[in-house]
């Protein structure tokens, strides 16, 4: 007996995918902003508020939640590679797949990134990796900016639900 | 009474602080602190971007799924006919791990003065040099 359809599944398991996602870019957002930016004097504004927060707090959270959602992605990834992409090319979205595939190669750039990143994060009062931390947080919170809006897109284009 | 009642505060608030400087010093000489783990993780992220890149490029994955009939093979093996398509970015992303986890346990065993030398700003130059790469190979879907 099934107490859910095959549809329903999938689509819950994207929204799982989405949920992680949404935590990562929060997470990675706020720690990007904190080390380019960083706040000088306490209070101000709401965007001054974004850029203060302890930033070292969330170099866990972000590895465990890259993983997560890099394993719900990977698990979701073989329906998609049936029920949606062959669809995709059938109607000649071709550059909207070119992006997928482009997607899921910045996801695994970023996967090998996390050891280094947690590193130089668990020793942020280290100075000598000032520059390395900011820029590995920047380009990883551009990286899942990327695979969020191509993912937003692609959903848009054809979810597992259409 | 209430000065019974403070002291038990502040005693009580004595022990967080230690307990909390105990687990701070913890934390710092764990993982993080470890010399073995630095030569580790630094080489495992500078050379994991590039070691992708030639996985994707020589088509080295380690193994090929077909979502079709669920059936995993070792190395490649292309689409067969009544099979539908294979997916080969799994076995991409397994080469690489296990190649970086080699590089990683390498740079563990080299004398710290060596991992030392290794520039630090390698392990955001090379996720970003990947990118024109991997445009580069997408180029069919984009001339489609």
């Amino acid at each position: 007996m099934d107490i859910i359809s095959v549809g329903a599944f999938w689509t819950i398991w994207l929204l799982v995918h989405l949920l992680f996602s949404v935590g990562l870019l929060g997470a990675l957002t706020h720690q990007a902003m904190a080390v380019a930016l960083p706040v000088r004097r306490a209070a101000g504004g709401i965007v001054t508020r974004f850029r203060a927060v302890p930033a070292p707090g969330y170099a866990t959270a972000v590895c465990v939640l890259w993983v997560l959602t890099f394993i719900v992605g990977s698990y979701i990834y073989t329906k998609y590679r049936i029920f949606v992409r062959i669809p995709l090319e059938q109607s000649g979205y071709f550059k909207t797949q070119g992006f997928f595939d482009f997607k899921e190669h910045v996801a695994s750039l970023g996967l090998v990134l996390l050891p280094g990143y947690w590193y130089l994060w668990k020793n942020a009062q280290n100075e000598e990796y000032d520059t390395a931390r900011k820029m590995v947080t920047v380009v990883l919170a551009v990286m899942c900016w990327f695979l969020f809006i191509v993912g937003h897109v692609l959903n848009n284009t054809r979810g597992f639900g259409s | 009474m209430n000065t019974t009642a403070n002291n038990a505060t502040t005693t009580a608030a004595a022990t967080a602080t230690t307990t909390t400087s105990t687990t701070t010093r913890a934390a710092r000489s764990s993982l993080a602190a470890s010399v073995k783990f630095k030569a580790f993780a630094l080489s495992f992220s500078t050379f994991g971007p590039v070691i992708y890149c030639f996985c994707q490029f020589f088509n080295w994955p380690l193994f090929t799924f077909h979502p079709v009939t669920n059936r995993l093979v070792w190395g490649y093996e292309g689409p067969r006919p009544g099979e539908g398509p294979n997916m080969l970015w799994y076995g991409w992303t397994a080469t690489t791990l296990l190649v970086a986890v080699v590089v990683g346990v390498v740079a563990m065993m080299l004398p710290a003065r060596m991992t030392k030398k290794m520039p630090l700003a390698l392990m955001w130059l090379f996720p970003i040099l990947a990118i024109p790469y991997i445009v580069y190979s997408l180029m069919p879907w984009w001339t489609h």
